[in-house]
């Protein structure tokens, strides 16, 4: 019975259903769906270009590169040098605003300048590891690669920093920050 | 569940491949269409696109897992039914 329904295959299809049908039925799909099919087999995927499978450590370095931590740690670095730049360039063009002695001596100048470059990088250095730390988090989280993104991470950090000095401070630092955000954003992808 | 014979092991095995390559088929345009917008601006894939990507086959796969186990259960249940049936058939042939 198991020999002919297996050649029913080719034609018949028209007679009436038997019970050894439903119970050939039943054994081939247990085997193909159910628990007895061959899971134990590398699942290798059918279509698509064939390319070499990429290696393990190909895959984490990868995976380690796109992760939301170094995204962080990278833009903490950038923002301290870039901050750190901004604040030596502004000290050796008006290295005076903070103190009002008339004629600044170099080592006076100098002294200024090692300032600023740490204050101004720590600053930046904040304000880009928060950013971009938010901005991943929030992208991991929605799942969705929008403008948006860049938008409501702006608002946030806007509104943290501002926050430090009142209320009012902190919303307008938050619409602010927003809208440099989705502007640069907006550059970036568009222009 | 008897033993198959060979031509049924083949069917088995052909049925598997068919049945791979569709759902990978499908997989594939259901997370694209669902995950990636039509717009082309950068050849890499975005943290948000690949966060997506992630879960939407894990859903695929999962539903696919659990649809099969339900269908398995809906046609033993079939398989058990008709055999009742037949028991209760021949005695009354019988008698």
């Amino acid at each position: 019975m198991a020999a002919s329904s297996g050649n029913t295959m080719q034609g018949e299809l028209n007679r009436t259903l038997r019970p050894a049908d439903v119970t050939d039925f039943n054994s081939i799909i247990g085997n193909v769906i159910g628990e007895k099919g061959k899971r134990q087999q590398v699942f290798v995927p059918f279509g698509g270009i064939p390319q070499p499978p990429k290696s393990k450590e190909e895959i984490m370095i990868a995976r380690a590169f796109e992760s939301c931590t170094f995204k962080a740690t990278a833009s903490c670095v950038i923002g301290f040098g870039i901050g750190g730049a901004f604040g030596l360039f502004t000290a050796g063009i008006d290295p005076m605003s903070t103190m009002s002695t008339e004629t600044p001596t170099t080592k006076m100048v100098l002294r200024e300048m090692k300032l600023r470059t740490i204050s101004y990088g720590k600053n930046f250095a904040m304000i880009g590891c928060l950013f971009a730390g938010t901005e991943c988090l929030l992208e991991s989280y929605r799942g969705k690669t929008e403008l948006l993104n860049g938008t409501l991470s702006g608002g946030f950090v806007g509104g943290i920093i501002g926050l430090r000095a009142g209320v009012k401070a902190g919303l307008l630092g938050a619409a602010g920050f927003a809208l440099f955000s989705t502007a640069i954003d907006y550059y970036m992808r568009h222009g | 569940m008897a033993s198959l014979n060979e031509a049924q092991l083949k069917l088995v095995a052909d049925l598997e491949i068919e049945m791979m390559a569709d759902m990978y088929n499908r997989m594939t345009m259901t997370c694209q269409k669902k995950c990636i917008p039509p717009r082309y601006n950068d050849a890499e894939l975005a943290k948000g696109e690949a966060v997506c990507i992630d879960r939407c086959v894990a859903k695929y796969l999962d539903i696919h897992d659990r649809i099969g186990k339900k269908l398995t259960a809906m046609s033993q249940q079939d398989e058990a039914t008709m055999k009742k049936l037949q028991s209760q058939m021949q005695p009354q042939q019988q008698s």
